[in-house]
């Protein structure tokens, strides 16, 4: 189930929210572990027993791990390895064997039955929270989780099941068993969510029709592919930081205050920056779970770029099982390494050439993610630049830049912290204060209204997560 | 207005929409048909293990919960407002509007729906009428884009191209070409079709191309349908129009025609003043999509018969063709398996062969069989 779509949004969250309203304390996790599961069973109902398989384990190594860490702690890793083993093993089989098998097919020739497996929406991220509570109750970082239906709820919580951000354990362990509504938390998970909600729907689902449109197009141009490329990445920032707003916000009216995951990336001056903006939630999973457990950058230079690189290759490869993303993860590695290695005190130096740079590097990487296999991207790399033999315009291309010039426009302004400042500044004035005090309600009414309009008429509402 | 109250406000409006439309949504009396989008609303799909598991129930309660929404009509205009005043967008749902007309954006030119529906009219062409004493004839009817396009600046399709396109697949077929006897007004406002009472200089080009002779002197009566129209683009653009008024050709030699329908087996008239009534006021001519219809006028002065392959703009002109022919069949092979043909249909020798196909539908003809 989308969040943006009608059975959501008037159907489920209804039924979820009277039912944790009425639900007394002790049981509001159990209510939000039977809907999340009814959530993702919406969409999944053959994976949800995956899902359970993959909690149970969770819990059980989480408690056996807690008991064992100081008495027998050789014992505590191996029960850490396997639980680990486990959870990859799951991820690995069903979203990347299929892969695996294509390319040794490919490789060596030999006639070997693909397995078609069906990929579980939200595997990677639920995967990766479970992995992150079992080794950080290694690390003494949490205690167990002695509550099934707690850890269970983390796991399903249906706000950040399928989409993220990645909420680890250790940052909601005490919102589990304490937390608090207040008019202002939930007003501002209100908020959070209708912004969430418009930019997919207004902007990102707009934006993605003009991506579809040039894909299938037989007119492309110079100037269309770098329109293309432009509307592709607003279109896959506001999908995603939408999602993510979306989560947050629900996660607020439910009393849970999950970490940021986007922070205006398009205004970095650097990739290294970019991926301090970016799907941070991710980054600092990685961080934290494989760059640094690999030494980080306290090594020698050769290891730190070794490090660099597993880490890029592997954030590509979460991202989906193709040779595109693990392509897409190096390319930020090299661009991280040489930026590390050279490019970074210059960028300093230069900040108007440091945003250009950016906004260039992503809108490349971009194109690469959006394409179907590596061909299609070096063809529409080259399009960029005119290989090809494609002409500088096209009709297609003035038809839609006249159509989609105004939400692009939207998207650009909207990709920047312009309208957030302008508020808060004015939020300081008085008069201008108490005016936008006003507006704020009635502006949100106005944009769930329209979003509504958006669904009940609109068909294309696409779901990028379903490959993470 | 203070913090405190306006998170109160924000928490209470969220409320109050959230559970009103979703309350509205649960018990309101659900829709069976829509007039504007001129199709059957999706209802409750039932619950079994089979649909749970399949995820057809949740495909189908998706479509129920976006078909049943509350002011459904409204929330569509809305949206279309939106896009076009708030986005500046010059379509909704591939509707655009030029000068009162509303047109469907046709693009781009489907090359392989040309070359399929190329193949069909060739495989009834060497089934039917290879062998025999046949005149087989071959006209495309413009849809609006081509008088719009101009000024529309919309995407279109190159008509001469297409035109050229689908000659070329088709060289057995003379070709009458109709393009230059039509223009913008000859369509209705907010359809797809051409208006009956202003294309007999188009049907007359069609017949002198086919050396079918006329009475002299034959005029036809204009009358007024009394029931607002609105075509099938209104609904699909969601925008505020104004009702067209239907005229239908009218003329003293189709009180003897007998005019019959092969799907349904029983006698119709040359108009349909029950289905003008109806859901789709345009079935008025010959009661719509009929997979075989045959008109015959016994008091016609020639024994010609006129096989024509049509689809539904093929209704509005047929009765133009009457007075001409013995015998017209019209066979619409989006409702009838082309090679099934033989078995309900008598192809008499000598005969004329008109296949009269709108642009739209050889754009998209994955619906020929």
């Amino acid at each position: 189930m989308l969040f943006s779509s009608i059975p959501f949004l008037y159907y489920f969250l209804p039924c979820v929210l009277i039912l944790y309203v009425i639900a007394p304390k002790k049981f509001k996790n159990a209510v939000l572990l039977l809907t999340s599961l009814v959530f993702y069973g919406w969409g999944e109902p053959k994976y949800v027993l995956l899902m359970a398989v993959t909690i149970v384990i969770g819990y059980a190594a989480g408690l056996v791990i807690e008991k064992c860490i100081d008495t027998k702690p050789k014992a505590a890793k191996a029960v850490l390895i396997v639980a680990v083993c486990i959870f990859l093993g799951f991820l690995g089989y069903f979203k990347y064997a299929n892969f695996f098998v294509e390319n040794f097919v490919k490789l060596t020739g030999l006639d070997v039955k693909m397995l078609h497996i069906a990929l579980p929406i939200g595997i990677s991220f639920y995967t990766f929270q479970i992995l992150s509570y079992c080794v950080d109750v290694y690390r003494k970082d949490v205690p167990a989780q002695k509550n099934v239906i707690n850890l269970a709820s983390y796991v399903t919580m249906f706000p950040q099941l399928i989409a993220g951000p990645i909420v680890r354990y250790a940052d909601i362990a005490l919102q589990l068993n304490d937390r608090k509504h207040t008019f202002a938390f939930v007003a501002d998970g209100i908020r959070r969510f209708i912004i969430g909600l418009s930019k997919k729907v207004l902007l990102a689902n707009i934006l993605g029709e003009v991506c579809d449109a040039f894909k299938a197009s037989d007119d492309k141009s110079v100037l269309f592919f770098w329109f293309y490329a432009v509307c592709y990445m607003l279109h896959v920032y506001f999908d995603f930081s939408g999602y993510s707003d979306m989560a947050i916000g629900l996660g607020h009216l439910f009393g849970f205050r999950f970490m940021e995951n986007f922070n205006y990336p398009y205004i970095s001056a650097s990739a290294t920056e970019f991926w301090r903006r970016w799907h941070m939630s991710l980054g600092s999973w990685f961080r934290d779970y494989v760059y640094i457990p690999l030494g980080g950058n306290r090594v020698s230079k050769a290891r730190h770029c070794f490090n660099i690189f597993v880490v890029w290759m592997l954030t590509g490869f979460w991202h989906g099982a193709d040779w595109v993303f693990i392509v897409w993860g190096v390319y930020f590695a090299v661009l991280l390494l040489i930026e590390k290695f050279f490019l970074l005190k210059y960028l300093k130096k230069t900040k108007v050439i440091s945003h250009i740079y950016v906004l260039l590097m992503v809108l490349f990487s971009f194109v690469i993610f959006n394409a179907a296999d590596m061909g299609e991207a070096v063809r529409y790399l080259g399009g960029l630049f005119g290989a090809g033999d494609y002409p500088l315009v096209s009709e297609s291309f003035f038809w839609y830049l006249r159509n989609y010039a105004p939400v692009l426009l939207a998207g650009c302004i909207g990709a920047t912290p312009l309208l957030r400042d302008a508020c808060l500044k004015l939020q300081q004035k008085k008069t201008a204060g108490r005016v936008l005090n006003v507006l704020e309600p009635v502006v949100l009414v106005i944009l769930l209204l329209l979003v509504t309009a958006y669904l009940v008429d609109g068909s294309y509402n696409p779901f990028l997560y379903f490959r993470f | 207005m203070n913090h405190s109250l306006k998170h109160k406000i924000i928490s209470i409006l969220f409320a109050v929409l959230l559970f009103g439309l979703s309350g509205v949504a649960v018990f309101r009396e659900k829709d069976t048909y829509s007039e504007t989008e001129r199709r059957l609303m999706a209802q409750m799909p039932s619950v079994s293990v089979k649909t749970l598991l399949s995820g057809t129930f949740m495909t189908e309660f998706e479509e129920f919960t976006v078909d049943q929404f509350p002011l459904r009509e409204q929330f569509r205009t809305v949206k279309a407002l939106a896009n076009k005043y708030l986005f500046a967008k010059s379509e909704n749902n591939d509707i655009y509007i030029k000068d009162g007309y509303y047109a469907a954006i046709q693009y781009p030119q489907n090359e392989d729906s040309i070359a399929y529906a190329a193949k069909v009219f060739n495989s009834v062409y060497d089934r039917y009428f290879k062998d025999g004493n046949y005149n087989v004839y071959f006209s495309l009817i413009p849809d609006k884009n081509y008088f719009l396009q101009e000024d529309a600046k919309q995407l279109c399709i190159d008509y001469d191209r297409f035109e050229a396109a689908i000659q070329e697949s088709m060289q057995r077929f003379e070709y009458i070409d109709i393009f230059d006897t039509l223009q913008i007004d000859d369509y209705y406002k907010t359809d797809t079709h051409w208006r009956q009472e202003a294309i007999r200089p188009t049907a007359d080009a069609l017949l002198q191309g086919m050396n079918a002779a006329q009475t002299a002197g034959l005029s036809y009566e204009m009358k007024e349908l009394d029931v607002p129209f609105y075509g099938v683009y209104y609904g699909q653009a969601a925008l505020p129009a104004e009702a067209e008024t239907m005229y239908y050709a009218d003329n003293a030699l189709f009180d003897n025609v007998k005019v019959y329908d092969h799907e349904n087996r029983k006698d119709i008239g040359v108009y349909d003043f029950e289905k003008a009534n109806g859901k789709d006021p345009y079935e008025l001519y010959l009661s719509g999509p009929l997979s075989l219809v045959t008109i015959e006028n016994p008091d016609a002065a020639t024994d010609r018969e006129l096989f024509l392959f049509r689809d539904s703009f093929g209704s509005s002109i047929a009765p133009y063709f009457i007075d001409s022919y013995a015998k017209i069949t019209l066979i619409d092979i989006r409702y009838l398996q082309s090679a099934m043909l033989g078995n309900f249909v008598d192809f008499t020798e000598g005969s004329d062969v008109l296949f009269l196909y709108s642009t739209m539908i050889l754009n998209s003809s994955e619906v020929l069989k």
